[in-house]
């Protein structure tokens, strides 16, 4: 009897946890980005093609490029890509927000957390100055093609099709 | 194994109850999120971005925000010392002082005119503000709004021109875009006050589509006349810059084709020498040419572009200042460690220039450099978290 009961708990738990995991997001976790931060990023992806997407939560031209990067993904469900967050890590759980309601809850966001921005654009690329929005697209090697401001669709389209296999 | 499902549960029962918390009162997230950032950004900006000019007699003004308010001192000995700080605006408020919003001040005999943009809680929205001392900087008058569309939307970035004759204001608004989502980008607006601050005639519109958030540069004319330099859209989305004399309309003045769907966060610079030549500095992030940029206009001529700075270094937000036929120009570079003024100087108009050279560094955030006429010599100041207020007479 109480062998049972235990074991009908324990079921009881675990379809209750399974029901909790469905309903939370993949990933709501935003990291700090600091200097190796890249770095790191890029070590996770070896030999994958990715794309780091630079953007702020008070950029006027942010949300028209997460809105098209969450559309590609929902096409591309196998599309890696890494969100980078210029606010700082106080943001954190609007970020996470925000990338959620444009379909982007399940990939990696970072938020940038040094003082002194010019430090981290420094190692990211020397000839980033900060506008946003800032794409980098990275092929299986690695080569990377940086790009400011809204990415057209079509592009996004002919770069998924292309690396996303 | 029980136990194992109990922590597990436990835990998943604690991450939800803070997720369920973290989106209480979000039915739409994305536009009240904005906002808070936003404001957050706001309160939080380290307001490093201050305000000089030397008066005729050789003293230096400085304007600089703390907390919310705008205080205003002035030093007897090009910077070394300063008087104790007046408070501009008695009524807190919050003042962008961070990279391209900037304070402003100028002196014109007892008169001493500051303006600043007020940040408002929405996305993007500020108001222009000004105020004026009549007794050489120990008390302001009551703080004007000198934008006369009051909605809380873009008037921002305030530059400022005064002189005998009166006080120019120029800043970038959204009005006209305001509810037309097909308005490219914002509006260069204007006003004037001939009663030495203590009004402003109505705003005036010098031209539609400017870019949205780079600083506005403004320099007087041979005659006195306003001439203002913002980076423009033109045709559908190249940012590239115009100049326009006050009331007159705008000549496009860069072509580097620099198409971009995003804020540069990025002005430029001008200069009137003695013979009207007017000296533009500017960024552009067109692929064919980056980076920073010098030309002179004389009347309908045009000389070539002059790339500078170090593209690997970040070179950006440059300052210029025309003295007879000498010209002097720095910008600020980062090179992995550093925050430094660069600096390079022309002794025929532009024609030639030295080789650049440091002229200060700091390791910690800095703001832009700016360039002032002194009575006897150009002064960089430069105003930096580590190492206090940077000043520096630059050689003749």
């Amino acid at each position: 009897m109480s062998r049972s009961l235990t074991r009908c708990a324990r079921l009881g738990a675990l379809a209750l946890a399974a029901a909790l995991l469905a309903a939370l997001p993949a990933r709501a976790e935003v990291r700090p980005f600091v200097a190796g931060s890249l770095a790191a990023i890029e070590a996770g992806r070896s030999g994958k093609p990715f794309i780091a997407a630079f953007w702020s939560a008070d950029c006027t031209h942010c949300p028209g490029e997460l809105k098209a990067l969450g559309e590609l993904s929902r096409r591309y469900p196998a599309l890696d890509i890494v969100l980078i967050a210029t606010d700082s890590p106080a943001a954190a759980p609007l970020l996470a927000r925000l990338a959620e309601s444009y379909g982007l809850g399940r990939q990696e966001q970072w938020v940038f957390a040094d003082q002194q921005s010019e430090r981290l654009r420094f190692e990211i690329d020397r000839r980033w100055y900060g506008e946003l929005p800032r794409s980098y697209f990275y092929d299986r090697q690695h080569r990377r093609q940086g790009r400011s401001g809204i990415v057209p669709a079509g592009q996004l389209e002919t770069w998924a099709a292309e690396h996303v296999k | 194994m029980v136990r194992h499902v109990h922590s597990l549960l436990l835990a998943l029962l604690l991450a939800s109850a803070a997720m369920a918390n973290e989106h209480a009162g979000h039915g739409g997230p994305a536009k009240g999120d904005y906002a808070k950032v936003w404001l957050e950004k706001q309160q939080k900006a380290p307001r490093l971005a201050v305000a000089a000019a030397f008066d005729e007699a050789g003293r230096l003004w400085l304007a600089r925000v703390i907390g919310e308010q705008l205080w205003v001192s002035r030093s007897d000995d090009a910077g070394q010392s300063f008087s104790p700080a007046v408070a501009v605006n008695r009524k807190n408020e919050l003042i962008s002082a961070d990279g391209e919003a900037r304070p402003q001040i100028a002196v014109v005999g007892r008169r001493v005119y500051v303006s600043w943009t007020q940040a408002l809680p929405q996305p993007f929205a500020g108001h222009i503000r000004f105020a004026v001392s009549e007794d050489g900087g120990q008390s302001f008058a009551e703080p004007l709004t000198v934008n006369d569309d009051t909605k809380p939307i873009t008037h921002r970035f305030n530059a400022m021109l005064a002189d005998a004759a009166g006080v120019t204001l120029a800043w970038i608004d959204k009005r006209d875009g305001a509810g037309n989502p097909a308005y490219t980008g914002a509006a260069i607006y204007t006003a004037r006050s001939t009663d030495g601050g203590r009004s402003f005639a109505a705003n005036r519109k010098l031209a539609d589509h400017s870019c949205e958030c780079c600083r506005i540069g403004l320099a007087a004319d041979g005659d006195g006349t306003p001439l203002v330099f913002w980076r423009h859209v033109f045709g559908a989305n190249v940012r590239d810059f115009a100049l326009a004399r006050l009331g007159q309309p705008l000549r496009r003045v860069s072509e580097d084709g620099w198409e971009i769907d995003a804020c540069p966060h990025h002005g430029g610079a001008i200069a009137v020498d003695a013979k009207g030549g007017r000296h533009l500095a500017w960024f552009t992030g067109a692929e064919k040419s980056p980076g920073l940029h010098y030309r002179r206009l004389d009347g309908e001529l045009m000389t070539p572009p002059l790339p500078f700075g170090n593209l690997d270094a970040q070179a950006g937000h440059p300052a210029i200042v025309a003295d007879g036929s000498r010209i002097h120009l720095v910008w600020r570079e980062f090179d992995g460690r550093h925050t430094q003024i660069r600096a390079m100087t022309s002794a025929d108009r532009g024609e030639r220039w030295s080789a650049p050279a440091t002229l200060a560094q700091t390791a910690g955030a800095a703001d832009d450099p700016l360039l002032l006429r002194g009575p006897d010599a150009v002064w960089l100041v430069w105003n930096t978290a580590a190492d206090g207020l940077q000043r520096q007479r630059l050689q003749p």
